[in-house]
């Protein structure tokens, strides 16, 4: 029986990635995107996707827009992932 | 006595000739067959066809062995088959921990399908899974078009 109060799981870990037999749109990078996660942070989640977390600021310049303080992201916030 | 007419003589000899030069008209050819006009075939709109589960995928991006349960430290494959042509459809995948729906991960591609395809999406934790009832979601441009259970087991 769970209780209410469980700790949950850390998925900060996770790697992910994806291909497609079907091409990319034409004039278009494909699109990536990752969905924060709790415990995440930007340099978490570059060291995760690109294996470097020093490449945090690339992905914090691609989400200027919804991110305006590199160290306050939220689980559920869908970042975009440059170059990825 | 009979008398020569030049001009009846020429008469005759002309029907003659005529008769003999003048070609029958071939018969009209049979009508041609005018060929039902053929169906242009419309474009099959984009479309999810079948989400799949398993541990390891193909060079076609097909799961090679289906599987619903997992081991903590398999990669868990999906292969997401679809069909129909689409300059840009977004296909994502959500992939949920438990009974609180725990986003685990999610992840976004596009792609310009000109027929089937396959575009497969993969979540590994090195640390391993934990024990419990996992659940994939798929969405394509937005809207979700198929689900999928599965559990990992010690």
């Amino acid at each position: 029986m769970a209780f209410p109060d469980e700790e949950e799981p850390d998925f900060s870990d996770v790697k992910s990635g994806s291909s497609s037999s079907a091409e990319a749109p034409k004039g278009e990078a494909v699109t990536r995107t990752y969905t924060v996660v709790g415990g995440d942070s930007l340099s978490k989640i570059a060291k995760k996707i690109y294996g470097d977390a020093g490449r945090w600021r690339e992905i914090f310049d691609a989400n200027k827009d919804t991110i305006k303080n590199p160290d306050l992201i939220h689980p559920g916030q869908v970042l975009k992932i440059p170059g990825a | 006595m009979k008398t020569f007419r030049p001009a009846a003589m020429l008469a005759l000899v002309a029907a003659v000739a005529l008769g003999a030069c003048a070609k029958k008209e071939p018969p009209p050819p049979p009508p041609t067959p005018i060929p039902a006009p053929t169906a242009v075939p419309t474009p099959v709109p984009f479309k999810v066809k079948d989400v799949d589960l398993g541990k390891s995928i193909g060079d076609d991006k097909k799961i090679k062995d289906a599987a619903a349960a997992f081991a903590p430290k398999d990669t868990i494959y999906a292969a997401v088959s679809s069909e129909g042509a689409a300059a840009k459809a977004t296909l994502k995948a959500r992939w949920t921990f438990g009974a609180k729906n725990q986003v685990v991960n999610e992840e976004t591609r596009d792609i310009a399908p000109m027929g089937p395809a396959v575009t497969e999406f993969h979540i590994a934790k090195p640390s391993g899974w934990p024990v419990g009832k996992y659940k994939l979601e798929v969405s394509a441009d937005g809207a979700s078009v198929a689900t999928k259970d599965f559990e990992v087991k010690k």
